[in-house]
């Protein structure tokens, strides 16, 4: 876990840490135990001991899971810098660039002698659109099964990562899907539409020197690592792993591990129990036990440091109502497992459960005085409707909050919303103009305190033919007055940053995002100023379009690269998943999904559970295009997958995900229970049924 | 603390301790009670592990809410246990939505899919019928009056209105009941020899229809049902995890069950399964053009091994209304007309008033208080002496509860219009969707407020809706319109949200502190409502439905709106905010048809409505009662007998040979899947006698919902050739009888 309070160091983890530079150890334990404090610790001792630090590489399956390791690596800048820290993506990445002449032709790339470029997950999309799309549309597949076109494109993505990772040919995906099926005869087409729109994207890459994820990773796994140069490259450069979270990683990088261990002089593996929760990524956490066998030596950590001991009884209780006992974990006597949990009486309504969520946050923060970053709301899925009534409420008792949701469009955040349509006011040439709805939009945004009233007064009297007028053309004064000479003046200096760009135009929309933000939006009295996640998505926006415009236009340079942008954007892509550093723990409440959550690797003091009578808490969702346990090495070819199967991963997955909450909580669990969920129906999830289950065998006991 | 004390009869059905039992229950004797205690009984005693439930099965939301209600009240009453847990009470179309809802895939769905209700599908199934009858110039040729062949008019709507879409829809009904998809009646058609012409056209709206739902990524409400049994039928394992969660099965109002739905059941109770099934055959009046039949309960009362039941005690009505209802079950058992007779539209047990020193006896008798008018009115005539009747009677009986009971939603709007005029307080339960509506005008005003947010006006009317629920006290009423007046005059509505020199409602309620307070909480709210107009529009109308709606048909409603939106944005890409107001008005215009929540969904208390007079369908009346009862209308075409001088329904004055045209095109369906011959005629008669004898069992639902006082009329028709309905005549004489003993 991150120092967060002051962490003490038991003497099973010191002898870890302190473990000789040339062995490799097997490190085993439940999240809570203080494994990654183990390895930030072992990284502070190498440098104590003067390891060299070019030397040390941190392998961990998402960056998000590398958060301890900066904190501790910007303890030592100069040192810290120059260690590693990569997933298996970046490293392939670095590897193909860095020997990219040596396996071009041999690879399958029809252009060897030119760069490759690396396509990020936006770029995918594009490119999945543009060649994939007419392809379906001419062909008319996928026409049994409903689903839109930015979901299609996902789940195809998704199975190319998934072959790559798990160390499938991708040619045979379409055929295992299809023979694990057990449904109606006449949908298996589907699968094999799906084969044929992953072969033609795999080939169109091939053809123009694009790597994809999954192409990087497949040959940086299949050609470069059994080559003598680059690996040679690799075990000289890095002699010491510290790899965390190796049950989250995929079976490819397992292997290469099993193939390093013996080679490299001292490595630490981390592996947590109970976790895995990257499935649908390919993840493959009993694959990863088998790096134990590559390992000098095995260690184990049990003592819980996170859990108060209520909250270590909640966690045996509910591991028991979810039949699967914890082995070794031993109860207090006077501890309390209900005492870990605040279950509140039955709330009818969705918005009152809501509202009781956000009471019981402010009595928290106001009268028990707990930081709000040791307060965590969970949900299974976190709608824009449900993060944004958390929000305003928790806005009105003055707690700060900020919020994380992975894998979302673009589109879907207002502050991108409002950074399009300033761009397009400032470019008039792509004949893309605004409503005036969208205008008054973007200026609430854009200016601070500048509300939806005053906005569409200025906008009506000055917005006219796609061009924003000076404040002073208003003629009535009395209107003038209305909107405020002081919001006046906000809006002349950015209609006239906007006039001054439009005089020395550069084509570069990037430029354009990141000047006006810079220049302006993010200073006082502008609606950047302190707004985390207005800032957060400029800043995104701003990176994305700068990769689409270095990446596109090294590959089609008359392509009219801002405004293809534009409209990728408005198509609904889903955005890159950039490094949150939302997750790290500045003094505001998270809201946040339940898995990213545990993606974050820490814990807090209390967690608020809404909606546990979701189904979502268990039940993944569901993709007709792919499946993670299908695609995976433990599935036996030709089996297929019927309901029991089903029901054991949903249960499994619920286990692994309340242990993993509970594991993170320190103090109590706040359950935020409405017999109607927010769309009005009956709420009867597993989670719930658990719960409750629980507390009607305690009462029997106690009766 | 409910206090129930079951009767001998009623603690038979209690004594159940598993397997197979049916039960037979007469019209107010308590069945949906008995079934709650015995469900809670079951819950609390009966031996479950954890991951068990009882399920119960109703036939309407509303019945459900009010199952869910008695059962954690009995819980908690009687075994101190917690509500929602070791029961799930469910319609059948929600259970059907649970199963499928597990196993998308197995059904060919993805987990998106969305449910299309009867409003949106017959949306759908108009542009089906309007294109294909344009497609087909020819297609009334067949079948229209030979004096109505060069009608344009006739051709051109009745034809395609009238006709076309009502065969349709019946059609694509039995298709999908007999789990028939257009594929399979196209191989049927191909084999036939004949030619069938309703079968064709039907075939080919179907498949447009089908299209249609798929685009929508939607499924109807019979698709649902036919998914969930083929998700059973698929999957072994799953039936078998789902038999293990539902050990014990209780089904209400059994008697209205299709095929299909029988089916699911069975599947689900399994060979060795716990299955108590309740209802009143007497009173199954959702049967026409279904495969639903009262016989189901009655034969499955008759299966080996079943325990048969009857509940005939009912403390409902007076005896004099007690003896009207079993007079009309006698006579139908020995109706004039032979096919009918068979049929047995009307069966024992007869209704027995309650033992003697039964908590929930009978009302004291009064005689006097029957009225069979024997007059024969027009309907105007009919509707006046019904009101005027009424305008005498409410005035003394303050705390009684009155009903008119028509047969139709046409006449009950006459009615209500006609109330109005006489300025005599009604409350109207017809089946409009004014609930639909309401919460779509309410979105709407808001919708609009934010698209035009320097206005006044439509902040005003945004104050109106937010209190909308306390309109009906009048004195409340007088200061919400004053307010949402003194909104209205704002000058400067900025001044009011967000005051920066200048603070509207400082001035205006500065001095009321109380005023203030409820002001400023509507302004924090409509400042939230202009912060979210920039998320996704499904998810701003749930921010704004969290805000003014609690009833859950209401929240349902509003998701669903929220649903078309997203659906409407989908296929309009540029839409803003604006263009959804728009869509949005246009649907609480009604020019738009919309997937609202039917209105079955709200439990209707007639006991809320004391001194006002209810006006409804005798449909919508099942279940419910009320003191006084007006039953109108009950002439011999609303309740015909199969007589050669009756008029039927079914049969258009368009249509060549009084033929029934939906009953033919269900015959066509029959014959074709069969390899049968064909007959033209055979189905219009067949279907006189089905109709006759459904509309036997609804004037019995109607007389069986008045407790103390009954009244029926009847009119001449809109032509005036219309005749006492026969039954009619047979009750005054059975009551003749008895008033001269």
């Amino acid at each position: 876990m991150p120092a967060k309070k002051s962490i003490r160091v038991t003497k099973a983890q010191q002898q870890i840490v302190k473990t000789p530079f040339d062995q490799t150890v097997f490190l085993e334990g439940a999240a809570g135990t203080g494994k990654t404090t183990v390895g930030t610790r072992r990284i502070r001792y190498m440098f104590e001991e003067k390891v060299a630090p070019d030397s040390i590489l941190i392998l961990v399956p998402q960056k998000a899971l590398a958060l301890p390791y900066y904190d501790e690596l910007k303890r030592k800048k100069t040192a810290g810098s120059q260690v590693g820290v990569m997933t298996i993506g970046s490293l392939s990445q670095q590897m193909v660039d860095l020997f990219w002449p040596l396996v071009a032709e041999e690879a399958g790339f029809k252009h060897p002698m030119k760069r490759p470029h690396f396509l990020s997950l936006e770029l995918v999309q594009y490119y999945m659109h543009k060649i994939i799309g007419p392809e379906i549309d001419r062909n008319g597949y996928f026409n049994s099964v409903t689903i839109n076109r930015n979901r299609l494109f996902s789940q195809i993505v998704d199975n190319l990562n998934k072959a790559s990772v798990v160390g499938i040919p991708y040619q045979e995906v379409g055929e295992r899907l299809k023979s694990a099926w057990q449904g109606d005869e006449t949908q298996k087409h589907v699968y094999d539409d799906a084969q044929r729109c992953m072969t033609r994207f795999r080939e169109f890459c091939l053809e123009n020197n694009l790597l994809d994820f999954s192409l990087q990773v497949h040959v940086f796994i299949d050609y470069l690592w059994p080559m003598e140069a680059p690996r040679h490259y690799l075990l000289n450069k890095f002699r010491h792993l510290i790899v965390d979270n190796s049950e989250e990683d995929n079976p490819v990088t397992h292997a290469m591990l099993g193939d390093w261990l013996p080679q490299c002089d001292s490595a630490l593996i981390i592996y947590d129990t109970d976790a895995g929760y990257r499935r649908f990524l390919g993840a493959d956490a009993d694959d990863a036990y088998r790096l134990k066998a590559h390992c000098d030596t095995h260690a184990m950590l049990d003592r819980h440091f996170t859990m108060s001991d209520d909250m270590t009884a909640f966690a045996v209780e509910m591991a028991e109502t979810l039949h699967h006992p914890l082995e070794g974990v031993k109860v207090k006597r006077k501890a309390d497992a209900l005492a870990a949990i605040e279950f509140p009486e039955s709330i009818r309504y969705h918005p009152q459960m809501v509202d009781a969520v956000v009471e019981r946050i402010a009595a928290l923060i106001y009268d028990e005085g707990v930081p709000t970053s040791e307060i965590v709301v969970i949900a299974p899925f976190m709608s824009d409707a449900l993060r944004f009534a958390l929000m305003t409420r928790l806005e009105a008792y003055d707690v700060p909050a900020r919020s994380h949701r992975p894998s979302r469009a673009l589109r879907e955040e207002p502050a991108a919303l409002a950074l399009m349509t300033l761009a397009k006011l400032a470019h008039p040439a792509w004949q893309m103009r605004p409503t005036t709805f969208d205008v008054a939009h973007a200026l609430t945004t854009a200016i601070s305190d500048l509300d939806m009233v005053r906005a569409r007064l200025l906008v009506d009297v000055l917005y006219k033919k796609g061009q924003l007028a000076a404040f002073d053309n208003i003629r009535n004064a009395e209107i003038q007055q209305r909107i405020t000479f002081e919001l006046g003046e906000r809006y002349d200096m950015l209609r006239q940053w906007i006039d001054e760009y439009q005089q020395e135009m550069s084509p570069q929309l990037d430029f354009f995002w990141s000047r006006l933000f810079g220049e302006l939006l993010s200073r006082n009295g502008y609606g950047f100023h302190d707004d985390f996640d207005a800032t957060r998505t400029a800043a995104n926006l701003i990176d994305s379009a700068r990769h689409f415009r270095q990446i596109i236009g090294s590959i089609d340079p008359d392509a009219p690269l801002a405004k293809d942008y534009v409209e990728m954007v408005q198509r609904g892509i889903l955005a890159d998943a950039y490094l949150d550093w939302q997750l790290e723990d500045t003094e505001s409440v998270l809201l946040t999904p339940a898995y990213t959550f545990l993606m974050s690797n820490r814990a807090v003091d209390y967690q608020f559970w809404i909606n546990v009578g979701s189904p979502g808490w268990a039940t993944r969702l569901y993709q007709p295009l792919t499946h993670p346990y299908i695609l995976s090495l433990q599935w036996e070819q030709g089996r297929k997958w019927g309901d029991e199967d089903e029901l054991a991963a949903n249960q499994d997955a619920l286990y692994r995900l309340v242990l993993g909450l509970i594991r993170r909580c320190r103090e109590r669990i706040y359950l935020g229970f409405s017999e109607l969920g927010e769309q009005g129906y009956e709420q009867r999830g597993e989670l719930l049924m658990a719960i409750q289950g629980m507390l009607r065998r305690r009462a029997l006991e106690e009766a | 603390m409910t206090t129930f004390k079951p009767r001998p009869k009623q603690q038979e059905v209690l004594d159940y301790t598993g397997g197979l039992m049916g039960v037979a229950a007469v019209p107010g004797s308590g069945k949906t009670r008995t079934l709650s205690y015995l469900a809670a009984r079951l819950v609390a005693t009966a031996p479950m592990d954890e991951d068990q439930e009882v399920l119960v099965v109703t036939l309407v939301n509303s019945a459900a809410g009010n199952f869910a209600r008695q059962v954690s009240q009995f819980l908690k009453d009687e075994y101190e246990l917690l509500p929602n847990f070791g029961y799930r009470v469910r319609t059948l179309h929600g259970l059907a939505n649970d199963i499928v809802r597990e196993k998308p895939a197995q059904a060919g769905l993805s987990d998106g899919f969305t449910i299309i209700d009867d409003r949106e599908a017959a949306d759908i199934l108009d542009d089906a019928v309007r294109s294909w009858v344009s497609n087909h110039p020819d297609s009334a040729d067949w079948y229209l009056n030979e004096d109505k062949l060069e009608d344009e008019w006739v051709r051109t709507t009745r034809w395609p209105d009238d006709g076309v879409k009502a065969i349709a829809a019946s059609f694509i009904k039995q298709a999908k009941n007999l789990e028939l998809t257009p594929e399979g009646i196209a191989a049927y058609l191909d084999a036939y020899n004949e030619w069938l012409p309703l079968a064709e056209m039907c075939y080919e709206i179907y498949k447009d229809y089908e299209h249609g739902l798929r685009y929508r990524g939607g499924v109807d409400f019979q698709d649902l049902i036919r998914l969930a049994l083929k998700v059973l039928r698929d999957d072994a394992t799953f039936l078998a995890r789902l038999q293990h969660r539902w050990p014990y099965i209780l089904e209400d109002e059994a008697q209205d069950s299709n095929a299909l739905q029988e089916q699911t059941l069975r599947m689900l109770v399994g060979d060795n399964g716990n299955w108590v099934r309740v209802g009143d055959p007497n009173q199954a009046i959702y049967e026409s053009f279904t495969t639903a039949n009262p016989e189901f309960l009655r034969n499955f009362m008759r299966e080996p091994g079943v325990q048969a039941r009857e509940l005939p005690n009912s403390g409902r009505s007076t005896r004099s209304i007690i003896y009207l209802a079993n007079g009309l079950i006698k006579w139908s058992l020995q109706h004039p007309n032979l096919a009918i007779r068979e049929r047995k539209p009307l069966d024992r047990p007869l209704i027995e008033p309650t033992p003697s020193g039964d908590p929930q006896g009978n009302p004291p008798d009064d005689p006097t208080q029957i009225h069979l008018r024997y007059e024969r009115f027009s309907p105007d005539q009919e509707r006046d002496a019904v009101v005027r009747s009424i305008g005498q009677w409410l005035p003394q009986h303050k705390d009684w509860t009155c009903a008119v009971l028509v047969p139709m939603n046409t006449s009950g709007a006459k009615v209500v219009g006609a109330l109005r005029e006489a300025g005599i307080d009604y409350v109207e339960n017809l089946h409009t969707t004014t609930s639909t509506r309401a919460v779509i005008g309410t979105l709407t005003y808001v919708l609009n407020y934010l698209r035009t947010p320097k206005e006044a006006k439509a902040l005003a009317n945004c104050y109106r809706v937010w209190r909308r629920d306390d309109r009906d006290d009048p004195e409340v009423a007088d200061a919400i319109a004053q307010i949402a007046a003194a909104i209205r005059k704002i000058d400067h509505v900025e001044d009011f949200l967000w005051p920066r020199l200048v603070d509207w409602l400082d001035d205006f309620a500065g001095d009321n502190p109380t005023l203030h307070a409820h002001l400023s909480e509507f302004r924090q709210i409509v400042r939230r409502w202009q912060q979210a107009v920039a998320l996704p529009i499904d998810q701003l109308i749930l921010t704004i439905a969290a805000d003014l709606f609690t009833l859950e048909n209401e929240i349902a409603t509003a998701y669903s709106a929220a649903l078309h939106l997203r659906r409407y944005g989908e296929t309009h890409t540029h839409a803003q905010l604006p263009d959804f107001a728009l869509e949005l008005e246009a649907i609480a215009r009604n020019q738009r048809k919309f997937a609202g929540v039917s209105d079955e969904e709200t439990a209707f208390d007639p006991d809320a409505h004391k001194g006002k007079v209810t006006v409804t369908t005798m449909h919508k009346a099942k279940g419910l009662e009320w003191d006084r009862v007006y039953l109108m209308s009950v002439n011999n075409y609303d309740f015909p007998s199969a007589e050669s001088f009756d008029s039927f329904r079914g049969e258009k004055w368009f249509v060549r040979d009084n033929l029934n045209l939906e009953a033919e095109a269900l015959a066509q369906l029959d014959a074709l899947i069969n390899g049968e011959e064909y007959i033209e005629g055979l189905a219009t008669q067949e279907s006189r006698i089905e109709y006759a004898t459904e509309r036997l069992r609804l004037l019995y639902v109607g007389i069986t919902r008045a407790r103390r006082e009954l009244v029926i009329t009847w009119n001449n028709g809109r032509k005036g050739d219309q005749q006492e309905a026969v039954a009619l005549s047979a009750l005054r004489a059975i009551w003749e009888e008895v008033v001269s003993s």
